[in-house]
């Protein structure tokens, strides 16, 4: 408890600093939050006027549609703003910065991983939360299929950050972070709608092998009663065995860096 | 004439001296397109469903024709110019008898030639794996009109991402966020590249015409589909080339009120 507290202060403080840091450049910082609401009037602009013209996609109607859209960019607006510093590890490698990360008594995928919550983020989130339960709302739900949609959004967010491990992970062995974590947002953007709409393998690939099924359709299916108790419980135990892989992953990671440059 | 044919050759060269880069560059376009495929071939499951004025052949022809005209028109070099001014390299360019405009106008003819060629590669494949009906447009009029189109849909790409990339003459850290903004979102948008734009209320539809937005994606594949004919592509034409003039002018404007706010930093 003691050290979840201390952590707890360490991410403020840092998250802090962070913010200012992006605060300094308020017309980059305006740019990008228009650009972020942009594209998101954009697709949910599409998927209005496409339902409109088509009635359901994959047998889901407009607000189910929806759901699937909002539930998408929940997971990846949170998952965004918990880990934007990973998008930075790639110079501290590199340049073998990462050695005071590892010289400082604070667990060091703990700083590389939430070492900088990006701001912008945070501003859409609070909105975007509450227009994703009013969305939720419109389709009825029961208090038990709610509970699972929560359950399932959290279990999304582990997913998320046993993938940015695993990139984390990824870069210390191969220097690689930018083109890993680019390819993995692209294959997330395939869950902003319903997955239903992709024919197999494809299907059972972003189900079970690259879980964005898992992270963001399971939730919004939970919350409209098409996932079984065993499924919704078989994603969690899913989810905790993919962070359990990812963090074994990052230590095996950690053993093979050499502080290169440094 | 010669010196540009070799920045070609280099610049040719230099795509290659950054394979994973563009490698990645590809698998991020064919991902998306993946998406647009499954998107459609799911309301177009039954092969007779018309929605929108597109039938499933017609549907999956655009989000294939995206593919190549995104390599055509999208691929080019030029967003590295907001980067020279900021940083102060675009004063080697002012110093040398060479022409900014036309040496990256090459850069960018290099870069779509390679990325034109790949894109090609992989439409077979993804033609091979998926098997779509593609929609094939045979008469030569409407070819003709297309090629016209694209010419000019390349001319007004390069004017915006020009425009877009000397806003760093004014905010040097921020030419990038200015790039995400207009060229990443905006553009991307409102050419349809992400949907087709009739989709979209008639209102709507007519405001965009308006625009030069729809003459880089929606109006080319428009008139491939022959979707649009006869008079309407001439009027379509008469405003994309209206565009070109307004936004070359545009460019040579900025560019003058650039130079003269040009300070050289980092030099």
């Amino acid at each position: 408890m003691k050290n979840l507290k201390k952590y707890f202060k360490i991410w403020l403080l840092m998250s802090k600093n962070s913010f200012l840091a992006v605060f300094n450049q308020r017309m980059a910082l305006s740019i990008f939050l228009i650009g972020k609401i942009l594209r998101f009037f954009f697709f949910f602009v599409f998927i209005i006027f496409l339902l409109k013209g088509t009635k359901s996609l994959a047998g889901y109607n407009l607000n189910q549609t929806l759901l699937f859209f909002f539930t998408f960019n929940l997971v990846d607006t949170i998952s965004q703003f918990l880990f934007r510093e990973v998008y930075r590890f790639r110079p501290l490698i590199v340049s073998g910065g990462f050695d005071l990360v590892l010289s400082k008594p604070v667990n060091a995928l703990f700083r590389s991983l939430m070492g900088g919550a990006d701001v912008i983020d945070l501003i859409t989130i609070i909105p975007l939360t509450i227009a994703t339960f009013y969305i939720a709302s419109l389709l009825n739900p029961s208090i038990l299929h709610t509970t699972f949609y929560i359950l399932l959004v959290l279990n999304g967010l582990v997913i998320a950050s046993a993938f940015h491990i695993f990139v984390l992970g990824l870069g210390i062995v191969t220097l690689e972070i930018d083109h890993t974590i680019m390819i993995y947002r692209d294959l997330f953007n395939l869950g902003r709608f319903p997955i239903d709409i992709y024919k197999e393998p494809l299907r059972g690939i972003i189900t079970f092998l690259i879980p964005i099924g898992v992270m963001v359709s399971f939730p919004a299916k939970a919350i409209m009663g098409l996932m079984t108790p065993m499924g919704i419980l078989w994603s969690i135990v899913f989810g905790i065995l993919t962070l359990f892989l990812s963090l074994k992953f990052w230590n095996f990671a950690l053993k093979k860096y050499t502080s290169a440059s440094s | 004439m010669k010196k540009y044919l070799q920045i070609f050759k280099l610049s040719f060269q230099q795509e290659f001296a950054y394979r994973l880069n563009f490698v990645m560059w590809r698998v991020r376009n064919i991902l998306q397109i993946i998406l647009l495929f499954f998107l459609w071939s799911s309301v177009f499951k039954d092969p007779q469903t018309e929605v929108f004025g597109y039938n499933q052949e017609k549907i999956l022809t655009y989000v294939f024709g995206i593919l190549i005209l995104r390599a055509i028109v999208f691929s080019a070099r030029a967003v590295d110019v907001a980067g020279e001014i900021s940083n102060g390299d675009i004063t080697n360019f002012l110093l040398k008898p060479v022409n900014y405009f036309k040496y990256w106008a090459t850069r960018d003819i290099a870069s779509k030639i390679l990325n034109l060629g790949f894109s090609v590669f992989e439409i077979t494949i993804l033609f091979l794996i998926l098997k779509p009906n593609l929609f094939l447009q045979t008469n030569l009029l409407t070819l003709f009109a297309v090629l016209i189109s694209l010419t000019m849909a390349v001319i007004l790409f390069f004017c915006l991402l020009f425009i877009t990339n000397m806003s760093a003459f004014w905010m040097p850290e921020n030419g990038w966020a200015a790039q995400f903004l207009f060229i990443a979102i905006i553009t991307d948008f409102l050419s349809g590249g992400v949907f087709p734009l009739d989709i979209l209320p008639l209102a709507f539809q007519k405001v965009l015409y308006s625009t030069p937005f729809p003459y880089l994606l929606f109006f080319p594949l428009q008139v491939y589909l022959g979707k649009i004919a006869g008079l309407e592509i001439i009027r379509g034409l008469a405003t994309a080339f209206t565009w070109v003039f307004i936004l070359f002018m545009t460019v040579k404007f900025i560019w003058a009120k650039g130079l003269r706010r040009y300070s050289a930093e980092g030099r």
